[in-house]
């Protein structure tokens, strides 16, 4: 754990360092909730749309633009700068053993997504949002986020050790906009077309998405956010064993 | 100094050669086939030796390097690095060796004596052992005043010399040298050769490549030389000299070109053709 964490750390420092990468996975998402609240705002008014429990639709959108916030995936293209620049290199001939090679940017990524989640809420309250689950419902949308964030790193990296380049892993980290718009994205899954339900069912991003949600409108709902800690961790056990076999077959 | 890279003793000198490879081959898989960049290397490298490896472009050199350093697999073959089989005990080979590869792999935004501090503590060091290291590194290289800033604003010498240092905190006892001065100017290449002998002068075998003769004449106890991932030469270049002048009964002494292109089976007119023709 100590390798993981000295190189945890100083991908953090990295990512502190390179803040042209960083403000963007604030600005964006801030962007998008209040493109989408200025277009579909008057739509869903609180005081008659029943599935905002009493918030404005703000609150309804803010899980998206905290799930895009946790999909920019930049650590995936700084080790490629690593891998193409040879620093890379000179970590692997290093006695450290290869998994923290990986999950040293894990960590990191983990420990920026529960910034980044935190700094995004707290963007978002002048909106008129609230935390309904309470402190603890706040704990657990900032820790979900925050391993959505792991997860969607871990796929990138696996992308960034297999082509070693920085225009494939970008274009891979793109699979993210697909992914986000077969999700119940403006509406709850019941009110999507069939087909468009049918898609949301199988896409696992619903889950995470409707577990956030359901922090924000509700009280503590423990199916829904059971469900989206249940995908974040099956889909985060796969890619770190993923990552693990990559790296110990990188040549 | 004395400090810096200990003086080899008894106690931790290995039995064996520095490097030994037989029947070293590394294959890749390429859309249009099989490709193989190294056919059968055999090489032995005596402890305290500096050896140089030459050889053209796409020769092999940096491919059997890697190997060398566990950072490629082998096809077949076997190699040991200060007695450990690298393929074996990739771990206790890389305790024993440092490594600067081709264009010094660097990470730009952190500052040197970051980079440093953070070598320190994955060739195992504690946080206080690996910042006196650090320090102690950069003195040796002569970069204490620009120790705190971002590597990105060094020139190409200070991040060879930073890359360097960085292969030494653990006082390796083989230290593989990638062409290190690919790229330099003649001042910085010297300070470099200087370093390298340096670092020999307290017992740690250097095995370098380069694409500069001058460089492996000037700095190496002996030589290989590979081509089309075979190894085609090898001894002192005083011996290669020696050889190609009586068999080509020379009356003045080849120089080590001579030798290299005699033995790679190039002219000099040949390359001058080559050169006028992408000139043209």
């Amino acid at each position: 754990m100590s390798y993981t964490w000295v190189l945890g750390r100083r991908a953090l420092r990295e990512a502190l360092r390179t803040p042209e990468a960083l403000l963007p996975t604030l600005f964006i998402p801030m962007f998008f909730l209040v493109v989408n609240l200025g277009q579909a705002g008057k739509i869903f008014p609180s005081s008659s749309t029943g599935f905002l429990d009493g918030q404005n639709y703000a609150a309804f959108q803010l899980p998206s633009s905290m799930l895009l916030a946790a999909s920019f995936g930049t650590a995936a293209l700084f080790l490629v700068e690593d891998i193409e620049g040879g620093y890379f290199d000179k970590l692997r001939s290093s006695p450290v053993p290869r998994t923290p090679l990986v999950l040293g940017r894990l960590v990191a990524e983990l420990v920026k997504g529960l910034g980044i989640a935190v700094v995004l809420v707290l963007l978002a309250l002048p909106f008129g949002i609230h935390v309904a689950s309470g402190f603890v419902g706040f704990l657990l949308l900032i820790a979900l986020t925050a391993l959505w964030a792991v997860v969607y790193v871990g796929f990138m990296q696996l992308i960034a050790l297999k082509t070693r380049s920085a225009a494939a892993t970008n274009s891979g980290g793109l699979i993210f906009f697909p992914l986000l718009f077969l999700t119940p994205n403006f509406v709850p899954r019941h009110m999507l077309t069939r087909p468009m339900e049918i898609a949301a069912t199988f896409n696992p991003v619903t889950y995470v998405m409707e577990a956030l949600r359901s922090l924000i409108l509700q009280d503590l709902v423990w199916g829904r956010v059971l469900a989206g800690f249940g995908v974040v961790g099956a889909l985060g056990v796969v890619m770190v064993l993923l990552n693990l076999r990559m790296i110990r077959h990188y040549d | 100094m004395s400090k810096l890279i200990t003086q080899r003793t008894a106690g931790d000198a290995f039995v064996g050669p520095a490097v030994e490879t037989r029947g070293l081959v590394k294959h890749y898989k390429s859309r249009d086939g099989v490709v193989e960049a190294v056919r059968g290397v055999d090489l032995r490298v005596e402890a305290g030796e500096i050896f140089g490896f030459l050889g053209p472009n796409g020769a092999g050199k940096s491919t059997t390097v890697r190997m060398l350093t566990t950072l490629l697999s082998i096809t077949s073959g076997t190699a040991r690095v200060a007695d450990v089989d690298v393929a074996r005990e990739p771990d206790v080979a890389r305790m024993r060796m440092g490594v600067a590869l081709q264009e010094a792999g660097l990470d730009p935004r952190q500052t040197g004596r970051e980079l440093l501090v953070l070598q320190c503590r994955l060739f195992g060091m504690g946080s206080d052992d690996a910042a006196s290291r650090a320090q102690q590194l950069l003195e040796l290289v002569d970069l204490v005043e620009a120790a705190d800033r971002r590597i990105k604003g060094y020139s190409g010498g200070m991040k060879r010399r930073l890359d360097l240092a960085s292969a030494l905190v653990h006082e390796p006892q083989v230290l593989f040298l990638d062409e290190p001065t690919t790229g330099l100017d003649p001042a910085s290449r010297l300070v470099v050769w200087e370093e390298v002998r340096r670092i020999n002068g307290h017992g740690t075998t250097v095995f370098l490549t380069t694409q500069y003769l001058e460089e492996a004449d000037q700095l190496c106890d002996r030589i290989a030389i590979i081509d089309g991932g075979l190894i085609v030469r090898e001894g002192t270049p005083a011996q290669l000299k020696s050889d190609l002048q009586s068999r080509l009964g020379l009356d003045d002494e080849p120089s080590l070109d001579d030798v290299f292109l005699d033995a790679t089976g190039r002219t000099r007119e040949r390359v001058a053709g080559v050169v006028r023709e992408v000139g043209a």
